[in-house]
């Protein structure tokens, strides 16, 4: 851990955003708080749809202002950056804090030098010179892992290979030698060997630049071994945060075990049933009363439907949690053991032949 | 030639399906051909599924669609049932390909959005009516067709009643993929052809549909040739597995074997890149470095040699076929990793 009396790199205070759509008002993030000190790497896990997306580009500002409304606060270095003026926000996103996106194929320009894209932000951040912007260039290329960077200066995008085309995305967002860098999902676009190249690749630039970095991502293994901490979400909220060590070994939100135990894993033999969570995500326009993993969590009590549980604190200072009856802890064990008997939970979820049945259930 | 051979094939009285040197060329302009597959040879026995995995570009699905000759292979024999569907054409190959039906990564674009649920379903019925037991034809094979619709619709998990009249929108990614497998299944088929059925899903309904596969496959006695990138999920489900590399195959044979001692270098460099859900691990080791080379210009002899720490210049001249290195198991490479720790 850092020192106490340094500032942290990022402190993110209640973070809300909600979206504006026909059907009302969507909470796509509620109530995120965290902070991230320089040098360490935060993981964010969660499905399609629990806000891990949302929450970065609130971060980085990059929603459009007609549709969403943030409130809370990001103090970028101890600075409020929420509530900057234009003129100074500019210089802020993409310069101190960067981003990486999934898709390496739509994020870069099909019709400018690979070359000109990087050093794009020098130019106009930096006020650097044609050639000492190319310069640079070259040398983050080389940085990256691109094998004759000289050559590669000057193609375009569709003339890389995905693996390439997300070194040149890094290579843009370190160019200004951001303090913090949110990778969100990086990796998810590509192939298994170019996944650990490029997952190492990130590792040893925050080394390097001692960077703070938020790797966002809907895998479990990802975050395993290259994270010092990690945040599960679920319906935009934070179920639990850990120390990764600490997560992995002790999972106690309901969601999150579950979660883990329906990933297919290399090690158990073929045809090892898998377990399943039961139903789907929640519609955050139409979000239940209590906690919204209530109507597919094995341990529901009826305490769940009506209170949403706030994220505290357990035997370890560092691990918190949101659930009421958290696995691996007597309440929860207990709760689970009465709705094992009951065969069916509080919410009515159906826990006949254990959580293997096969019901995603109908669309209602 | 290399990662070919068809010593592995079993005979072919034992097996539904089976693909003899297959190879599938694409016109790429300009006076390019790129050579997706090149000789390819495996078979899959009734109730057997089997795992074709491998990083894109590896022609993994392009041989699933070679199969259905769709397009036709540029050479090689796709037999089922004791038919070659390569020497088949029009009305005869259509009548036999009922036979072969396929799912597709991305369940919402495969289903038609204007149409209900019941249409979608029961399509391959109003094409093929004789599909259903014979007794069932004449006046009453409309509520007939609708009850093998119920009963497929309710083998996924689903109520004929309760969706029939809805359309594909309202249904949520995984719902859409249960709705495909049904659709697949209404016309009884030998082979069900599984193109990355769950990389578009969630992990939570991922497993739900990879175990809703098992249960099927239990069912409806299937045969599965499944496609995935996620060696995971592979592992999960084949009863084989087949590793391919730029067009060609790496290494085929029993799935726990293969996992638990792979004997090519490219499954072994596979392994290890898969990230660990063990926080303690996750070293930083180069297992595999750059990309995959270009199929335009594939290397010479054994096509992973490039990126293989074991090649020597026997590597570059010739091609290694595939052998026999345990029960079943078989290798395209000259210098197999043999599980020894001295090597």
């Amino acid at each position: 851990m850092n020192a106490p009396n340094e500032t942290p790199t990022l402190v993110v205070e209640d973070l809300c955003t909600s979206f504006a759509t026909e059907r009302g008002a969507l909470r796509a993030v509620d109530g995120v708080s965290f902070t991230l000190h320089s040098g360490r790497t935060l993981g964010v896990v969660g499905e399609s749809g629990s806000g891990k997306s949302a929450t970065a580009r609130s971060i980085m500002n990059l929603l459009p202002p007609g549709v969403s409304m943030t409130t809370g606060r990001v103090l970028l270095d101890g600075r409020d950056v929420r509530n900057l003026p234009r003129t100074e926000s500019r210089h802020i996103w993409g310069v101190e804090a960067s981003m990486v996106f999934q898709n390496p194929m739509t994020s870069l320009n099909p019709v400018i030098q690979v070359g000109r894209q990087i050093g794009e932000g020098l130019r106009y951040h930096r006020k650097m010179s044609r050639e000492a912007a190319g310069h640079r260039a070259r040398e983050l290329l080389e940085q990256v892992g691109i094998a004759d960077p000289d050559r590669r200066l000057q193609e375009y995008p569709h003339q890389l290979s995905g693996g390439m085309r997300q070194r040149v995305m890094i290579a843009i967002a370190l160019a200004c030698e951001p303090k913090l860098l949110i990778a969100d999902e990086p990796t998810t676009a590509l192939d298994v060997t170019v996944q650990k190249q490029i997952l190492d690749l990130l590792d040893r630039l925050r080394r390097q630049h001692s960077m703070a970095m938020i790797l966002i991502t809907h895998d479990l293994s990802v975050v395993a071994g290259r994270t010092d901490e990690v945040i599960v979400m679920y319906a935009g909220r934070i179920v639990e945060k850990a120390p990764t060590l600490q997560l992995f070994t002790k999972m106690r939100h309901p969601y999150t075990k579950a979660l883990f135990e329906s990933i297919p894993k290399v090690a158990q033999p073929s045809h090892t049933r898998l377990r399943i969570i039961q139903g789907r995500p929640p519609d955050l326009a139409t979000l239940p009363p209590g906690c919204a993993f209530a109507p597919r969590c094995a341990h529901a009590q009826p305490r769940c439907l009506s209170e949403n549980p706030s994220l505290s604190g357990s035997e370890h200072a560092a691990h918190r949690h949101a659930c009421f009856y958290p696995a691996g802890t007597p309440e929860g064990e207990r709760a689970l053991a009465a709705n094992r008997a009951a065969g069916r939970t509080a919410a009515g979820l159906s826990l006949v032949g254990d959580l293997t049945a096969v019901g995603e259930g109908m669309p209602s | 030639m290399a990662g070919v051979g068809s010593s592995h094939l079993r005979p072919s009285d034992e097996v539904l399906l089976q693909v003899t040197d297959l190879h599938v060329e694409y016109s790429a302009g300009r006076g390019r051909t790129v050579r997706a597959v090149s000789g390819v040879s495996f078979d899959v026995a009734e109730g057997e599924t089997l795992g074709l995995v491998g990083e894109s570009g590896c022609g993994k699905s392009t041989t699933a669609h070679a199969v259905l000759q769709l397009p036709r292979p540029a050479s090689g024999t796709v037999v089922l049932d004791g038919v070659d569907l390569t020497t088949l054409g029009g009305e005869e190959l259509r009548r036999i390909r009922t036979g072969l039906q396929m799912i597709f990564q991305d369940p919402i674009a495969s289903l038609n959005p204007r149409r209900r649920v019941a249409d979608i379903v029961r399509e391959g019925l109003d094409i093929w009516p004789d599909h259903l037991p014979r007794d069932q034809q004449g006046a009453g094979a409309a509520a007939d067709a609708t009850d093998r619709v119920r009963a497929v619709l309710g083998s996924v998990g689903m109520d004929l009643d309760e969706v029939g009249t809805r359309r594909p929108h309202e249904f949520s990614g995984g719902q859409c993929q249960r709705l495909c497998i049904a659709r697949a299944l209404v016309l009884d088929p030998r082979v069900l052809i599984c193109d990355e059925p769950v990389s578009a899903l969630d992990v939570s309904i991922q497993a739900q549909i990879l175990n809703l596969l098992e249960d099927l496959k239990e069912e409806y006695g299937l045969t599965m040739l499944f496609i995935a990138h996620d060696l995971a999920v592979v592992k999960s489900i084949s009863d084989r597995v087949c590793v391919m590399y730029l067009g060609r195959i790496c290494e085929i044979g029993p799935t726990d074997t293969i996992f638990d001692l792979p004997a090519h270098p490219y499954t072994d460099a596979l392994l290890a890149s898969i990230p660990q859900l063990d926080p303690g691990g996750g070293a930083e080791e180069d297992v595999l470095a750059g990309d995959p080379p270009s199929p335009f210009d594939v290397p010479s002899g054994c096509r992973f040699r490039t990126r293989c720490p074991r090649a020597t210049e026997l590597c570059a001249e010739q091609v290694p076929e595939l052998s026999e290195v345990s029960g079943g198991r078989f290798v395209a490479c000259h210098f197999p990793l043999t599980g020894d720790p001295a090597q």
